[in-house]
């Protein structure tokens, strides 16, 4: 099977004006304009997969709303190549917008004045929607959520909570082959974001729909991506399933042990008899940043007791969050 | 099949503006007091020239004259600069461009309920009251038919020149002034202010080489002329009908280039 979505060596650059410092240099900047070319994506290549989720992580300014808007075919890349669904997005906008659908947090593409049920109809009309599509999409729809309180309902007058939904409800509503949501949870109290992720699971599933996501929650990644890639300064820096992600950083674990006397010290003769590892200490624990592929957890362990008398122990798993977090900061080696 | 995601959009522009309610009583309230400022200051003027005509047109004329102008203001101002701006700055211009639809069309045909709304709330009522005021100066015959094919003409026109000064946004991000602009050009040059017969005689010429008087001067002219020859009804809706072309063409290229210049550099 081909990928529906291929994009290879893809590189975005962008003409900056350099303004000038002050007065002076903004009278300057009306005469002389001096351009600088930012580079925003640069050479990123991958395949997405019918029917994928896919999380696209990258810290603020990393180029993730840029590639997004390359994939629509808002923006043409500087090079390299995409395909859409067998499209190329910039040259034929009309028929990918036909394939995709679209959600941006923070902005509705719902009519403000009017009940949401309007806002259907006039995409179903705009899209084409044959009246049985739509009555299955409804049929489907209700059965996902308690949508009929919302449909007769003013979009102005929704919760953000209510309009995020009702915007992911449109987007799918002409059955696109690709979604791309764009931060759908911003905002949201915790019970809706995971009403909003368990509906963009449904969809996925029962649609068979490619979803691409951006998101800094890591609970939408855990709840929803099999895959991530992850961007940062235009630069791919990860691109691949979950599981290998935490395989990755996964050999790390932190040991927290409670012993008596003072902390400090006790850390510092551990630190002695570990000294391949890190040992940290705050007011409680002892903290022992183990990599397993040095030595098992167990034996650092059975060491330790032989030493010392632990009154208590906990074991910490590296979260998705605190990888994503090394990943920004560090990079891949 | 295809014009039914269009109609689907009045419909829906429809709805919206009768939405606005207070809105549009509003409206019509500023209008009044347009009309009101627009009385008094044609009657001084016509006191202070101490003659019953003046270039050609009695007091009575160029009421109504004026009056209907403002009215098809109302009709035809869609506010599109204002609108693509708006859009622009907010972001939202991105789901818009992501619609199965030109831009150019999805944005007219999504202001084009306002026109239904307006025509039955602002223009049919001005156009009534004016008519019955004057006591049937406004001729009824044959001129309606060319007055309805002159105005659906002009909105074209209008809507090309709007567009067109909105794609300019693309380019400052700056709405007002250029909106202020346009909208002054427009008003003045195309005789919704001021009657072009009162024009001095170069800009007379000037006005007529350019679109301007095709949007409110032409239609005008064929609605208050009862009985026009049958070629000079030939020469004003042919003129707008190269103006109309025109300008769309005009419109639709700019917006093209624009865009391009947008998705290769970065908005």
């Amino acid at each position: 099977m081909s990928a529906i979505i291929q994009i290879k060596n893809v590189t975005k650059e962008f003409k900056v004006l350099n303004r000038r410092e002050g007065l002076k240099g903004s009278l300057k900047d009306l005469f002389s304009r001096d351009y600088k070319i930012v580079r925003a994506v640069d050479n990123i290549s991958m395949n997405i997969e019918q029917g994928e989720i896919v999380g696209y992580l990258g810290p603020n300014g990393a180029g993730k709303s840029t590639t997004i808007k390359m994939m629509t075919g808002v923006l043409e890349p500087t090079s390299g190549e995409i395909l859409v669904s067998g499209n190329i997005p910039y040259q034929n906008r009309a028929k990918n917008a036909q394939e995709i659908g679209v959600v941006f947090g923070q902005r509705s593409q719902l009519w403000w004045a009017l009940p949401l049920i309007e806002s259907f109809k006039l995409l179903k009309d705009i899209y084409q929607i044959s009246d049985s599509d739509y009555e299955s999409m409804m049929h489907l729809y209700r059965s996902l959520v308690d949508i009929e309180p919302l449909l007769h309902k003013p979009v102005r007058q929704m919760s953000l909570g209510q309009r995020t939904l009702s915007d992911i409800l449109a987007a799918f509503l002409h059955n696109p082959k690709i979604v791309f949501l764009d931060e759908p949870t911003i905002g949201l109290d915790v019970s809706m974001k995971s009403k909003i992720r368990i509906l963009i699971n449904a969809l996925n599933k029962e649609k068979n729909t490619t979803v691409i996501l951006t998101t800094h929650d890591m609970g939408d990644v855990d709840a929803l991506c099999q895959r991530i890639v992850i961007i940062d300064k235009g630069k791919m820096l990860y691109n691949n399933d979950i599981e290998h992600l935490k395989g990755f950083f996964g050999s790390y674990r932190t040991l927290k042990i409670r012993i008596d006397g003072d902390l400090k010290q006790q850390a510092e003769v551990i630190q002695k008899s570990l000294p391949e590892f890190s040992v940290s200490a705050d007011e409680e624990w002892i903290s022992i940043l183990v990599d397993e592929e040095k030595s098992k957890i167990m034996e650092v362990l059975h060491q330790l007791q032989k030493s010392h008398e632990m009154r208590d122990m906990q074991l910490q798993e590296i979260s998705t969050e605190e990888i994503i977090k090394k990943i920004y900061e560090e990079g891949v080696e | 099949m295809k014009l039914k995601k269009y109609i689907s959009l009045t419909r829906a522009g429809i709805m919206e503006s009768l939405h606005f309610r207070l809105g549009t009583v509003v409206m019509v309230i500023g209008n009044l007091l347009y009309l009101i400022v627009v009385y008094f200051l044609w009657k001084a003027i016509y006191a202070s020239a101490g003659t019953d005509v003046v270039n050609g047109m009695t007091f009575t004329d160029t009421l109504i004259y004026l009056v209907l102008a403002t009215a098809l203001f109302g009709f035809m101002e869609m506010y599109t600069v204002w609108e693509i701006g708006r859009n622009i700055q907010s972001g939202k211009i991105v789901l818009d461009l992501l619609k199965p639809m030109e831009y150019r069309r999805y944005l007219f045909w999504s202001y084009s309920g306002s026109f239904v709304t307006q025509f039955f709330f602002t223009f049919l009522p001005t156009f009534i009251i004016v008519g019955i005021v004057t006591h049937g100066a406004i001729p009824l015959g044959t001129n309606l038919l060319f007055f309805v094919i002159s105005v659906i003409m002009a909105v074209s026109i209008n809507y090309s020149i709007d567009f067109f000064v909105g794609t300019i946004c693309l380019f400052t991000e700056s709405i007002w002034g250029i909106n202020i602009m346009k909208q002054v050009i427009v008003l003045l040059l195309s005789g919704a202010t001021i009657p072009i017969a009162f024009f001095p005689e170069t800009l007379k010429t000037i006005v007529y080489y350019l679109p301007f008087q095709s949007i409110y001067n032409a239609p005008l002219t064929l609605l208050l002329d009862g009985n026009p020859k049958n070629e000079t009804v030939l020469t004003i809706l042919s003129t707008q009908l190269i103006w109309c072309i025109v300008m769309m063409i005009l419109s639709k290229l700019f917006w093209k280039v624009s865009l391009r210049q947008i998705t290769v550099n970065g908005g």
